[in-house]
């Protein structure tokens, strides 16, 4: 998960504050009758824009007087860098995948739970309470939030015959139509799986030669870098890109945006993915705080809301039936928000490689003058 | 009084030196604020900067305290870097150049011809961009140049051009178009005050005696306002070494300038390997500072006469 990866449309926002609105008043009542009481207080939070929603923040702190402090994650290796310095000043963090238990976890800025005690894990799907990569003796690494395989989406109307694999994006036809995130290891990795290399964040130096072919045929086909999913979306409304990577969703926010009827796919060679995790920070002086919030920000209704407004599968298997009876099932199944175990069993998960100096000095060789 | 006379004959001399050091630091406290800032904010993170660019990063992204110039060595080694570290010269000296004539040309005629109400408001509104978001104006650019925006059609509609144009964005062309949109303002403001300063009756007398108007520009009015006109080259060619949100934003994939090759070890918590090469601009920095310094004095073309 990136701050690339958020997108609103003004439909979804109308949407979200109708049932933010409910989920807001349903919470009150529930928390009146049920008596609930919590000492409250601040927690600090280094997280990506779309792992909350304010009005639910707002909620959640008229409610059980828990705020949130908020910092703003950009991306998973700055994330790292920065808890490294700050250390016991935050008391949770949003990680990806592997970043979990190779970079947080091992360096010991991590400290585990058992997620059973959280009463509201219940409603998450179950494997998701149980990945072998954020499973230790200690307890669980991280709260699982969200998932998404790395897709690639086409105009049919420029894109003929329909691509199945990363070739599409070398293809000399498509010069300067290919709008892509502004992550140089990961446009390293997606040209890894183009050239069939499976562990494209460990690549051998051959490897990487072999890479560095691949991205030098992708770089007259890149119109721009996209330093946040909305210029993605926006290039392709506008007919300005062809082609552009990214999360699941991408159809329907180019849709709502008004733009053109666009197609996604999973290249044929297999993709890179990403799945977050909210981690509770060793040492944080306000982590009492965390199993209180978690219980009531990621109740079934809130992580649905959520679901609706930045558009990308979550883990909460009851927030998928709150959202078929919400008459958003078709949505949630185009976002293939039910499929998560399957498709994430052929994903390349994001995470700290060997070759992350490589694959960034390969990147900018390419694409420096 | 005896006593004190004794007393204070004996203890004049030291009684004078600390005066003198008093004074002296009375005269330095003024200076005691930016001097903090300067080494604190400025002085110590370089250090720490220089430091960190002769270490490594690990595998686990740790910077490793171990003194090696491999970091420098794969610059200089690499000619993509040095290639990149010109070009982002290139377009420096570009876009100064083209700033400067134009940044003056509205200095010199709001000094010179606007009475200095008018001038304000003037100033005013150039500096109004300023009050927006850099990030803003910099993607509104993308709404003017881009295939399907303003600029395109209003060549079409004036029949210059049949089909959308895809040369005016995503390239360099594009980055230096905005990049001297963002500084202009800059320049004419540095420019405007020191012209403010330059009394204009002096060409009329160097007209009067015998100069040619461009003779009088040449001798008389550039030498006096050569600092302003040197800071205007500082404050426009200096930022844009480390400009990476303009490139990358209407630059494309052909347009990066160095910064956002830094940026992309920073991005990337390769910290070491960006210090390198963030402390090679620097040094580049303070060597052409050392350069511009002389230039810096006021020349008195009076005197020079």
């Amino acid at each position: 998960m990136t701050v690339l990866d958020q997108a609103y449309t003004r439909r979804r926002f109308l949407q979200l504050s109708g049932a933010v609105g409910a989920v807001v008043g349903l919470g009150g009542v529930v928390s009146a009758c049920s008596g609930i009481g919590s000492q409250g207080g601040t927690f600090n939070w280094m997280t990506w824009g779309d792992h909350y929603i304010d009005t639910q923040l707002k909620a959640i702190e008229t409610s059980d007087k828990i705020i949130a402090n908020i910092s703003e994650l950009s991306g998973n290796a700055e994330g790292f860098a920065k808890l490294k310095e700050v250390k016991g000043q935050l008391d949770m963090v949003s990680g990806d995948a592997l970043w979990v238990p190779d970079a947080y976890f091992k360096d010991g800025l991590i400290e585990p739970f058992d997620i059973n005690e959280i009463k509201v894990s219940s409603q998450l799907y179950s494997f998701a309470r149980e990945f072998p990569i954020w499973t230790k003796p200690e307890g669980y690494l991280g709260y699982p939030f969200g998932w998404s395989p790395i897709s690639i989406y086409y105009n049919p109307k420029f894109v003929d015959p329909a691509p199945d694999s990363w070739q599409v994006l070398l293809d000399p036809k498509y010069k300067g139509r290919l709008v892509i995130e502004n992550q140089p290891e990961e446009i390293v990795a997606y040209m890894g799986k183009a050239a069939g290399i499976d562990d494209v964040y460990n690549m051998t130096d051959d490897q990487l030669a072999t890479v560095k072919g691949y991205l030098e045929k992708l770089k007259p086909n890149v119109l721009k870098f996209a330093q946040q999913a909305t210029d993605s979306v926006n290039a392709m409304i506008s007919e300005e890109a062809y082609l552009i990577t990214g999360n699941f969703g991408n159809e329907d926010r180019v849709k709502d945006g008004g733009g053109p009827e666009i197609r996604g796919f999973i290249p044929k060679e297999g993709t890179v993915g990403w799945m977050d995790a909210e981690m509770i920070v060793k040492g944080g002086a306000n982590t009492s705080l965390l199993i209180p919030y978690l219980e009531k920000a990621s109740v079934a209704e809130n992580i649905a809301a959520n679901f609706i407004m930045h558009g990308r599968p979550l883990f909460n298997e009851a927030a998928y039936k709150v959202l078929v009876n919400q008459g958003e099932g078709d949505r949630a199944d185009r976002y293939r928000y039910n499929e998560s175990e399957a498709i994430l069993a052929t994903t390349t998960l994001k995470g700290p490689g060997t070759s992350t100096e490589k694959s960034i000095q390969l990147f900018n060789e390419v694409f420096g003058a | 009084m005896a006593i004190d006379h004794v007393g204070g004959a004996a203890m004049a001399p030291s009684t004078a030196v600390n005066r003198s050091r008093m004074a002296r630091l009375q005269q330095l406290a003024p200076f005691l604020p930016a001097g903090v800032i300067l080494v604190g904010l400025f002085m110590a993170p370089l250090a720490v900067m220089f430091v960190f660019s002769f270490w490594s990063t690990n595998e686990n992204l740790d910077v490793v305290a171990v003194w090696t110039a491999e970091n420098y060595i794969n610059f200089f080694d690499n000619p993509t870097y040095v290639r990149t570290l010109l070009k982002t010269l290139v377009m420096a000296a570009a876009v100064t150049l083209a700033s400067l004539p134009a940044a003056f040309g509205v200095a010199y005629f709001l000094a010179r011809y606007v009475s200095r109400q008018w001038a304000r408001f003037a100033l005013l509104l150039i500096i109004v961009p300023f009050w927006t978001s850099y990030l803003l104006r910099v993607y509104s650019w993308q709404a003017i140049l881009g295939e399907f925006g303003a600029l395109n059609q209003v060549l079409q509609a004036l029949g210059l051009i049949s089909e959308p144009s895809r040369l005016l964005v995503y390239n360099d062309f594009a980055t230096f178009i905005v990049l001297v949109y963002v500084y202009v303002p800059l320049a004419a403001l540095v420019l405007y005050a020191s012209l403010e300063r330059f009394d204009f009756t002096q060409l009329t007398a160097g007209q009067d005696l015998g100069a040619r108007p461009d003779q009088a520009f040449r001798h008389i009015l550039l030498p006096q306002i050569r600092p302003g006109i040197i800071t205007a080259c500082i404050f426009v060619f200096i930022p844009i070494l480390g400009e990476f949100l303009t490139p990358i934003m209407v630059g494309g994939a052909s347009g990066l300038l160095i910064a956002n090759l830094v940026a992309n070890f920073f991005k990337n918590a390769l910290i070491p390997e960006g210090a390198a090469v963030s402390f090679l601009i620097a040094a580049f920095v303070l060597l052409l500072l050392i350069v511009f310094r002389r230039y810096l004095r006021v020349e008195d073309a009076v005197a020079r006469a």
